[in-house]
């Protein structure tokens, strides 16, 4: 693995909830692989992939379907993954990151816009952001952009996603 | 902070085509589709009535939620990097009188539509949503009665017009905002920074339905402002100025068997809230330039012989002047789509192949790939 990783960090309390970041990469990949959620409660949130030290999407598919590309993106070879039914990616992913869809293999999942990526560009999402809030950046160096606010968002968006998880009661 | 980069489909600019395409409106369409457009090297000109490209990012949206830096420094790129030619206080005539929506009096300059599509191969309508809804109750043309965006414009354009625009005065005052998405929450937060000594926020459903959501609700009450829900504004009072709403509040009960909840019976009083300014910020409608000569309805349900083209050939439309209000990304999403078309149109036309590919089989193959929605909007 190269010593700097770089992968997307969205700062969730900046985030406004546009959804420029889903429909830019709808327009570049025909289906989103970054997905705006809603809470019940109206908190709006962009749901992402990690692209994790420790993927559990790849540790749980049983084909070997997710690997790890040279510059260390979690990458989903759709020549691999049979869109198994058991879609244990989907419920291993601990930041629902994995998307199912209703063509091809029936996943999407981010590849850290790969393509653009070969011809020097950086992922579209982050490119296009009209708040800044997503980042492309070493993983090592997001804790120095992190800030209580953005802890705190963080928090709150996980405590949705894992209800039960991180509360006392 | 680095620039939004609306020519995130490129790297270096390309090879300059003998191509020109004019787009009105610097709003997220406009300005994607230029992004689009001149990533093709298409020299690409835009029209805006606003003395800076951005649009409502700029100029509606509190600068607190969108970092203006940002906006500036993609629209300066495109311009200085990609030759994107940009001609603000510009307004293309016109769907209405001039000065009938928020933002006219910037312009210094009128053009005719014709004239533009005269001067360039294809022309993208940009133009977004700027009219306020309107309550239709009695009242609401008292001074002290004024749109959301109304509010929200001047604080923003203060910066950039000069003298002659400055920020709603509430200091000390009492403030009403009447609707629960987010513009009415941008105008209690910023009434709130402005110092209005108090702000109620009206909302005819629960916190429940509000369209900002109901955390957004809890952090305004957090920061002072007085929730009202399951209310109706039935009239503004006040003689020559506004001094209050006339509104319904009732109480609901349980959901019904239909899962809507009905007033409890006796539950409903008429009351009075006193305000020394009403804002009403319940939506926008799209202000596109002759909706009905350019067949916008047709666009919009994608009965088009080609994706976003109007009845007028080179003419095309994206963005909220075809969907109505939306988002940001909905924007930017049908500026690129559009901006893709136009060129894919112009592609074919120069080679004399546009019989090749029958109009009705592109759009519907189109919506085929975005199951869900004829054109996925």
């Amino acid at each position: 693995m190269p010593h700097k990783q770089k992968v997307l960090y969205i700062d969730y309390s900046t985030c406004i909830g546009c959804e420029t970041c889903e429909y830019v990469c709808r327009f570049v990949h025909d289906t989103p692989r970054i997905h705006m959620m809603r809470t019940a409660s109206g908190v709006m949130a962009p749901l992402y992939c990690r692209h994790c030290e420790n993927p559990n999407c790849a540790k749980v598919c049983k084909r070997g379907a997710i690997v790890r590309d040279k510059s260390g993106a979690m990458i989903l070879q759709p020549q691999l993954c049979r869109g198994c039914e058991t879609r244990q990616c989907l419920l291993a992913c601990p930041y629902a990151a994995m998307f199912e869809t209703d063509t091809g293999v029936m996943l999407s999942k981010c590849d850290l816009c790969a393509g653009r990526r070969q011809i020097g560009l950086s992922p579209a999402c982050a490119e296009m952001c009209p708040c800044g809030a997503i980042h492309f950046i070493a993983r090592e160096d997001i804790a120095k952009i992190e800030t209580d606010k953005s802890r705190e968002a963080f928090e709150r968006v996980m405590g949705h996603l894992r209800p039960g998880k991180g509360k006392e009661e | 902070m680095n620039a939004m980069n609306f020519n995130f489909l490129c790297g270096d600019p390309p090879p300059a085509s003998a191509r020109s395409v004019g787009i009105i409106g610097a709003g997220p369409s406009g300005l994607a589709a230029a992004g689009y457009l001149s990533c093709l090297g298409y020299l690409v000109e835009v029209y805006d009535k606003l003395p800076k490209a951005g649009g409502l990012m700029l100029f509606g949206i509190p600068g607190h939620r969108i970092p203006k830096e940002r906006v500036e420094a993609g629209v300066r790129r495109m311009a200085r990097k990609y030759g994107v030619v940009f001609h603000p206080r510009t307004k293309i005539c016109c769907s209405a009188p001039l000065h009938d929506e928020e933002g006219d009096h910037f312009c210094s300059d009128v053009r005719g539509l014709g004239d533009l599509v005269k001067k360039h191969d294809a022309i993208i309508i940009c133009t977004g949503s700027w009219r306020s809804r309107r309550l239709g109750i009695p009242g609401e043309n008292l001074p002290g009665v004024m749109a959301g965006l109304e509010f929200l414009f001047p604080i923003r354009a203060a910066g950039y017009a000069g003298p002659g625009i400055k920020a709603p005065d509430v200091a000390g005052k009492t403030v009403a905002v009447i609707g629960a998405g987010h513009s009415a929450v941008d105008v209690v937060h910023s009434a709130l920074f402005l110092g209005a000594a108090k702000v109620h926020l009206l909302y005819r459903r629960t916190r429940h339905e509000a369209p900002c959501g109901s955390y957004e609700i809890d952090r305004l009450e957090a920061a002072g402002a007085a929730w009202h829900e399951s209310v109706t504004p039935l009239r503004f009072t006040g003689e020559d100025r506004v001094t209050g709403v006339e509104i319904r509040e009732k109480t609901l009960g349980e959901p019904g068997p239909d899962g809507k909840r009905c007033a409890l019976p006796d539950s409903e009083h008429v009351t009075v809230i006193e305000a020394d300014l009403v804002v009403t910020a319940i939506g926008e409608t799209a202000t596109p330039p002759f909706a009905k000569e350019l067949g916008l309805e047709n666009v919009r349900k994608g009965e088009v012989r080609w994706l976003h083209m109007t009845d007028i050939e080179n003419l095309f439309v994206a963005g909220d002047a075809l969907t109505g209000p939306s988002k940001i990304g909905k924007a930017v999403y049908s500026g690129l789509r559009a901006a893709r078309s136009l060129a894919n149109w112009l592609d074919l036309k120069d080679q004399d192949r546009l019989a090749d590919y029958p109009y009705d089989d592109l759009v519907a193959r189109e919506a085929d790939r975005f199951p869900g929605g004829r054109l996925h909007r």
